[in-house]
């Protein structure tokens, strides 16, 4: 029942604190349904949570080792999979100005689904298996996820290389590895998303962002990408 | 969960038996078929539901449906939304996904199919914006979901190229039937702009094991524009005669 759970959440999050160790749960659990159902849109870099939260960071701050630096500066960006009505992947996508996700629970998975529908894509997040061992490279890869008390933890691989990692042709290996830490905080009217990429063939260090997703009354609305055919 | 009893409460609408948990129809769905759906309504084939369409289309959704090209002019072929109708015969498989307020129904594959949202706890907004999924909104008869739906835009095509307008209405009536082993979607459609009559027919869907979508790879994340250049090529090839033909007869 979505308003009794609610006000558990709200207990435990003002009780328990967001890290304490009464706050285990699992996906059926109260915390869990605080991500759940509702839309949640990114804040803007110039705006701040009710508590003063702030974004951090982002994909253009990435450090790429020299010779992807090379590999960037030849991209056409043009190609852009933004121009083409191409996913962008998790790490670009979770940073996109304005995005919108809800996440729908199915039998052991939570289902992600972004506003932006050619962009984002649809994302299964696997809380009951690990990763798949036969799997061919995708554009979103193979999520799997995990709750470490009130934070869902989300490990994805298998990615195919056509996503980029930012705006300016930051390209990325199938060795790619997201770690994404997502959690309500502020009584449920936020989502903090922290995600780390690791690739030891492009990227210098590992990088994280942090992104403030803030609760909305609206609904999602339909967003349709317009493809152009390249020239 | 009981949400199917929160949003039949919500909109008044409790028969005697009340409105099913709507949590136990949440699953992965594929199109039933054959002996499946043996002793219930006929499930039309396309071309029967197509026939059944055109015989009710007016005149001028008639004569736009014969100067259209079924693979020209169908928005899917460009990664646009193919409307709400043809996902159940091109697409045939969706997720089922029900909220406290409101059901997602993600068809597979997203996109060009699109997801729908149907809404519990709300009427239709006034001044809608006419969209390709339209505006869709739910309430509980006895043991069946009732969906009506409004505001589509007119860039889709009810079954492969027949028009119809931003008039069109939906109504679908959907319940457990043989023993909750299958959905019943039963369809209506209106357009007093397009059609001179109603027409209603009826699809059965069957919960499908998740696992096969780990199965068969890639199937919940297709990316209809894949290959740009390829896809152009093909489209080249595929187009260009069917568009030399049309301007031909015309």
């Amino acid at each position: 029942m979505r308003i009794p759970l609610r006000i558990v959440t709200l207990v435990l999050l003002v009780l328990g604190g967001s890290h304490s160790p009464q706050a285990q749960v699992t996906p059926e659990s109260a915390v869990a349904s605080a991500i759940l159902y509702d839309v949640f849109q990114v804040t803007g870099d110039d705006e701040s949570t009710a508590g003063g939260l702030k974004n951090e960071g982002g994909p253009n701050s990435i450090e790429l080792l020299p010779a992807a630096v090379e590999q960037m500066k030849s991209v056409d960006l043009k190609r852009d999979p933004v121009n083409l009505c191409q996913p962008l992947g998790p790490f670009r996508m979770m940073a996109r100005e304005n995005n919108k996700i809800e996440i729908m629970p199915l039998d052991g998975k939570l289902i992600m689904i972004f506003e932006d529908l050619s962009h984002g894509l649809m994302r299964a997040i696997h809380t009951d298996r690990d990763h798949l061992t036969d799997a061919n490279p995708t554009w979103l890869g193979d999520s799997v996820g995990r709750w470490e008390g009130d934070t869902l933890v989300v490990e994805t691989i298998g990615f195919n290389t056509r996503t980029w990692l930012n705006d300016m042709g930051a390209q990325h290996s199938g060795q790619l590895r997201l770690i994404e830490r997502i959690r309500p905080i502020e009584g449920g009217s936020y989502l903090e998303y922290a995600v780390t990429a690791e690739d030891p063939v492009v990227l210098e260090n590992t990088y994280t962002y942090t992104r403030y997703y803030k609760k909305i009354d609206g609904e999602m609305s339909e967003d349709v990408c317009a493809y152009e055919w390249p020239d | 969960m009981a949400m199917g009893a929160m949003a039949g409460t919500a909109q008044g609408q409790l028969a005697d038996a009340g409105p099913p948990d709507l949590a136990d129809w949440a699953g992965y769905y594929v199109m039933a078929r054959g002996e499946e759906v043996e002793g219930l309504r006929p499930v039309l084939t396309i071309n029967e539901l197509r026939q059944l369409a055109m015989d009710r289309l007016q005149p001028w959704a008639l004569l736009k449906m014969e100067s259209t090209d079924f693979v020209a002019n169908d928005a899917g072929q460009i990664c646009l939304p193919t409307g709400p109708f043809k996902y159940w015969f091109a697409v045939g498989r969706f997720l089922f996904l029900p909220g406290p307020d409101k059901i997602v129904m993600p068809f597979l594959n997203v996109p060009p199919a699109g997801v729908r949202r149907i809404y519990m706890n709300r009427g239709h907004p006034r001044n809608l914006r006419p969209t390709w999924n339209g505006d869709s909104v739910g309430r509980w008869v006895g043991d069946t979901l009732v969906v009506d739906s409004v505001g589509f835009n007119d860039k889709s095509w009810l079954v492969k190229v027949e028009p119809h307008t931003e008039e069109l209405h939906v109504i679908e009536r959907i319940r457990r039937v043989k023993g909750g082993s299958l959905l019943e979607f039963d369809i209506t459609f209106m357009d007093r702009e397009a059609l001179t009559s109603a027409f209603n027919f009826v699809l059965y869907f069957k919960k499908a094991d998740l696992a096969d979508l780990d199965r068969q790879d890639g199937q919940l994340v297709n990316v209809c524009n894949e290959d740009p250049e390829l896809w152009r090529q093909i489209m080249d090839m595929r187009l260009q005669p069917l568009l030399q033909r049309s301007r031909e007869v015309r």
